[in-house]
């Protein structure tokens, strides 16, 4: 009470018009450590009034100041946010007589201008905008003034490369303003002092945490592994309530269970392939009650107000713990109101997963915000951005601003790496110390104040029908696609016959071997720790701290005991079971898919440069398909994995990578934000292929190495499972297919190709020898020749007249040569002929197949032959001597 | 007749009673062009002299016949192409006597080239061999001799079962049809087969998949070549097969 009658009058008035008698306890921690000028990270569930313990306080500093505008900069990561929050602080504004404005993309010019002369007290605004802010003179000028920064869903930000950007951008802020009050608006997260760290770099703040977890009501329910099933049960669920939230995990579960519920006419759809207004009409008959349920992805978590939220449903496991509490804690939306939510699990997996994530849930173990450090991507960016904004400014000026942020606290030099990168490519100029803007530079910027990839669509043109098929991502198109590619799309085949600006055209094909890479970006990865959990309940089979219902429990134990009927072996936290599948090797590892990810791909280089086949590979986040020929069984797999040394993973991996789909377009989108490429570049000029050995060894590469290992996989979680291996305190068994083994859908994956290029050298050459056509001619009764190839060529070889080994293999137009070697006196020359028949004879008695392949080659006669044998060369090095002979010879025969 | 095939160049000497080293298709300057398509890299020309240099370096050739497309920009000259193209040219000159067989990119390059360096469009025969930059119909006196052409940039892709490709360059061998070359029909000349030899580009950047340029054709010397005969190599000399055997195995296997 005392903290609120301490307020200006004015807001003490507008707290009682907003009809709240007394404030939250979230507000009356934070308030008074918020006058008193603290730096303050707020952790607290959505709806709890977060937005008004930060604001509240910075109204009533605001009433005492003067400003000349942009007192306060109110920074949210959505544009969608900014429409809410704008709603919602107008009124605030209007009674307290201050002024507001919203900049962002969609900001018309009339009122950016109007912004410029007139600057808003309070300007709610996005990451990139604020970038944008910087590059006027004008705008620049008023941001000396800013006093408060206020960054709501800060752990939405602090985990990615906008985040990033943002906390540069602070600096460069504060290089106009001095130091200003910073306040964060966080959800639950593992890791709140870092988050702080992140808002405020190396300066004092406080944090003030309410608990989420113990207003959370959460249980996890099983309705069969049916759709139809699960579908009912959500309609039963949402009948129950007055309104639901329905999230799912992916568009394609939205739109289908939709449609399922469709006929009921009280529920809609929400995610972001629809069009805004779709979305905002759709928000809008939820708030007024016209429809009780919601089906929605992710777009629906953070916090745009829709109003009363009875229960909300989870359809499958939400993956991580952050996202079931965020999304459960969408539910009741009033102070101190317990959060209902329901898990409905949709298989085994799902179920153990959706059972450990709600245990986690309830006793606060949510993860942690990765925070991205030392993105060199991002720090080219500024370092452009602080060049245009300075027209020249020292490199340690450079070093300082930055290194005030977390992110880029501890840089080493990167700061000179990246500015040598970016000289090379021409968008700054070095001189001595000095780093001074290019002419591309400022072009650069307006085309990259985002650090959001915006991803181009490609369309796709059948050549046959002469009709479009679809759209493709670009970064699928810049990795992958090719002339002469083949890849899936809407459920076809189809072939690149062209590349042109936006457009790819194709045919159908017939048949292509292995998988196809696709990107299809909504997979959420289950963090190791959880994965870990169900390997662990797995083991123990006890249930009991994870209070299942009825139905769940039974599925799970059905589930298990039929896994011991058939004596298959359930994989575990301390158990890996390897199963031979019909086309290649299904490892059962619980590591969650960004440990699997990096496993998978070590297992596949080595297994591949082992028995230099192309090896396919698809995971999840308790196993690993291995994609093999049928000679390579789970017993070789087996012997890799337990001699796989932790320390050697990274190593191996950037091996890995390099040739992959998904790195080149990492680099692509590098090397894009480094501005080496301009976002509208005419890739056809130059391969990709090209493109990646031009950045090969710098700062670029680093950094698609760096994110890749970060974000897409987690090196140091496999390479705890890998000395958890070694240590022998994980088994590697061997076991049969098993229904758990083979449980889940794959999606298609990337392919590691074989080491060494060589390798699909050698497979032409192997096929085209076999293929080879060759004359047999015996050379002890001389009465035997025969036509064939050399895959026909019985092992061993013998006259069939005689019995005798001794046979010539003679290239088609030797033919004429048996006739000389059996001609009766013969002179010279014919002598010679004959005697070179015998010696090849000769080599094809001792050396068997090998004599009769090397002996097909071009212009390999006796003497290179059994030169080649000499050397006892096998497989692939025989080849390889084969190969070397044929160079040979058609750099000296003849008839050039 | 002996070839070398060079891997570094990639380049080709061609020893008779000369050693000619042939390199085609440098393209100095594509960093320029690249530039205003929105791919902005650093100049290469330094690493690409270098190679050709250490190419000279090892085969202690009698001439250095560049095949055609010194330059890169057309129909102007660049300023890169000014700043680079005299510099590198003397570099080769001060090692071994240069000539070229200008190619469609290079309007323009008389400027940096001395008299007497620049031979005919349409080709010329040294020492028993043809050369030409391969955009024109080839001169008649090139009939019967192996020809060996640029303009083409022949990559490699191989591919093996599970479809993941090797792309590199390389060169293509195949026989030519005269009459459709428009070579007078004469009959005394002793004319052993015209047949052309596609040299890759020594331009790491540019490349060309082998298998279009069969299928669709479009100068007169792949017009006219018959790919039945044809063969292919990489560019340290590599044989590997006729065209045919590079097609995709992926769809061959089960069709």
């Amino acid at each position: 009470m005392e903290t609120q009658t301490a307020l200006d009058r004015r807001v003490q008035d507008c707290i009682r018009a907003r009809g709240f008698s007394r404030l939250s306890e979230i507000q009356e921690k934070a308030i008074p450590l918020v006058r008193e000028g603290r730096n303050l990270l707020l952790v607290a569930p959505t709806g709890t009034g977060k937005t008004e313990s930060a604001m509240i306080p910075v109204f009533d500093a605001m009433m005492s100041k003067t400003g000349g505008g942009f007192c306060t900069l109110y920074i949210t990561p959505l544009r969608s946010l900014n429409r809410d929050m704008l709603q919602r602080l107008e009124w605030w504004c209007r009674e307290l007589g201050l002024r507001v404005g919203v900049r962002h993309g969609d900001t018309t010019q009339t009122e950016r201008r109007k912004q410029a002369l007139h600057p808003p007290d309070l300007l709610i605004t996005t990451p990139e905008t604020l970038q944008a802010l910087f590059m006027g003179k004008v705008l620049r000028k008023h941001l000396a003034n800013v006093r408060y920064v206020v960054i709501d869903e800060i752990h939405e930000l602090a985990g990615s490369k906008r985040g990033a950007q943002l906390a540069v951008a602070l600096e460069r802020l504060r290089e106009y303003s001095g130091e200003f009050q910073r306040i964060g608006l966080s959800a639950t997260v593992g890791n709140p002092e870092e988050v702080g760290r992140f808002l405020c770099g190396a300066r004092d703040f406080s944090i003030v945490c309410v608990p989420v977890t113990k207003h959370l009501e959460i249980s996890v329910d099983f309705a069969g592994d049916s759709f139809e099933k699960q579908a009912a049960w959500v309609s039963r669920a949402v009948g129950r309530h007055e309104s639901t939230l329905v999230f799912v995990n992916t568009r394609v579960t939205a739109e289908a269970l939709g449609h399922k519920l469709y006929h009921r006419g009280d529920v809609e759809v929400h995610h972001g392939s629809l069009s805004k207004d779709v979305r905002i009409e759709a928000e809008e008959r939820f708030r007024s009650g016209s429809v009780r349920a919601l089906i929605s992805t992710s777009s629906m978590e953070l916090g745009i107000d829709i109003g009363r939220i009875e229960h909300v449903v989870q359809f499958g496991s939400p993956r991580e713990v952050a996202r079931l509490v965020q999304r459960v804690g969408r539910a009741g939306h009033q102070m101190d109101a317990v959060s209902r939510g329901t898990v409905l699990a949709t298989g085994f997996d799902d179920l153990l997963e959706s059972l450990v994530i709600a245990r986690r849930a309830k006793a606060g173990q949510v993860e942690d915000v990765n925070i991205p450090l030392n993105a060199a991507d991002v720090l080219a960016n500024q370092v452009a951005a602080l060049a245009v904004e300075y027209r020249e400014l020292s490199r340690q000026r450079i070093r300082d601003i930055v290194g005030r942020s977390y992110p880029f606290a501890v840089a080493g030099n990167l700061v000179d790496e990246v500015c040598t990168q970016m000289a090379e490519h021409g968008l700054i100029r070095i001189e001595g110390d000095m780093v001074r803007s290019g002419g591309r530079s400022r072009r650069y910027l307006s085309s990259n104040l985002s650090m959001i990839h915006d991803e181009r669509k490609v369309v796709v043109f059948d050549m046959v029908a002469r009709k479009t098929v679809g759209t493709l991502d670009e970064s699928f198109v810049v990795g992958f696609v090719h002339t002469g590619a083949v890849f899936i799309t809407k459920g076809q085949l189809w072939r690149v016959l062209d590349i042109e600006e936006g457009r790819i055209i194709v045919e159908p094909a017939k048949k292509a071997k292995g998988e196809l890479p696709s990107w299809e970006g909504e997979q959420i990865p289950v963090p190791f720790s959880v994965a870990r959990e169900v390997g662990s309940l797995r083991r123990s089979r006890d249930f009991s701290p994870y209070h299942p219902g009825e139905r769940p429990l039974e599925f799970a134990s059905r589930f298990l005991v039929e896994m011991d009927r058939n004596r298959t072996k359930v994989p575990h936290d301390t158990l890996i079971t390897l199963e031979n599948a019909p086309e290649g090797v299904v490892c059962n590892v619980c590591a969650g898919h960004k440990a699997n990810e990096a496993l998978a791909r070590v297992l596949s280089i080595l297994l591949s440069a082992r028995y230099g086949t192309t090896v396919g590979i698809e995971i999840d986040a308790y196993r690993i398909y291995l994609r093999l020929p049928s000679s390579v069984k789970a017993a070789d797999v087996r012997e890799i994995l337990c001699s796989l040394d932790p320390a050697h993973l990274e190593g191996i991996l950037q091996l890995a990578m390099k040739r992959t789909a998904l790195f080149k377009w990492k680099m692509v989108q590098v090397a894009k934000k480094f501005g080496a490429i301009d976002p509208d570049a005419d890739y056809e000029r130059i391969s990709t292929h090209r493109l990646v050995e031009i950045f090969d060894g710098t700062v670029v590469q680093k950094e698609a190495y760096r994110e890749l290992f970060s974000v897409y996989m987690d090196v140091p979680a496999a390479a705890r499972i890998v000395s958890l291996v070694r240590d022998g305190a994980i088994d590697v068994v061997v076991s049969p297919l098993s229904i758990l083994g083979a449980e889940g859908l794959f999606a298609s994956r990337d392919q590691i190709s074989p080491p060494a290029a060589d390798q699909a050298v050698i497979g032409t050459l192997k096929r085209r020898l076999e293929q080879q056509e060759i004359i047999l001619a015996c050379m002890h009764c001389r009465n035997w020749k025969s036509r064939t190839t050399v895959s026909r060529v019985p092992e061993p070889l013998r006259c069939p007249f005689c019995g005798a080994g001794l046979v010539a293999v003679l290239k088609p137009w030797e033919e004429p040569l048996i006739a000389i070697a059996k001609k009766k006196g013969k002179n010279d020359e014919e002598r010679a002929v004959a005697q070179r028949l015998l010696r090849n004879a000769n080599i094809v008695l001792s050396g068997g197949k090998k004599a009769v392949t090397a002996l097909a080659a071009r212009g390999v006669g006796p003497e290179n032959a059994s030169r080649i044998l000499s050397t006892l060369a096998e497989g692939d090095g025989f080849y390889r001597e084969i190969i070397r002979a044929e160079r040979n010879y058609i750099r000296t025969r003849r008839f050039w | 007749m002996r070839l070398d095939f060079l891997e570094t160049g990639p380049a080709l000497l061609v020893e008779e009673n000369l050693r000619v080293l042939v390199a085609g298709d440098l393209h100095l300057g594509i960093e320029s062009d690249l530039s205003r398509h929105g791919l902005h890299i650093r100049s290469r020309s330094r690493q690409r002299k270098e190679r050709l240099l250490s190419c000279i370096e090892s085969s202690s050739p009698d001439l250095l016949v560049l095949l055609g497309d010194v330059k890169h920009n057309v129909p102007l000259t660049s300023r890169q192409e000014f700043q680079e193209l005299p510099g590198i040219l003397d570099a080769l000159r001060s090692r071994v006597p240069i000539t070229l067989v200008p190619g469609n990119h290079d309007p323009g390059i008389e400027k940096f080239f001395h008299e007497g360096e620049i031979l005919s469009k349409t080709g010329a025969l040294i020492d028993g061999v043809g050369y030409i930059h391969g955009h024109t119909y080839p001169d008649p006196s090139l009939q019967g001799h192996l020809i060996i052409a640029g303009h083409h940039h022949p990559m490699i892709s191989i591919r093996d079962e599970v479809g993941c490709a090797l792309r590199a360059p390389g060169y293509l061998l195949a026989g030519v049809d005269d009459v459709c070359l428009q070579f007078p029909a004469s009959s005394e000349r002793e004319t052993g087969e015209t047949r052309v030899l596609f040299i890759p580009a020594l331009n790491e950047l540019a490349g060309y998949d082998i298998i279009r340029t069969a299928k669709e054709p479009f100068s007169p010397l792949s017009r006219c070549m018959k790919t039945e005969q044809s063969e292919v190599f990489l560019a340290d000399g590599t044989f590997i097969g006729p065209l045919g055997s590079l097609e995709d195995h992926g769809d061959a296997d089960g069709a």
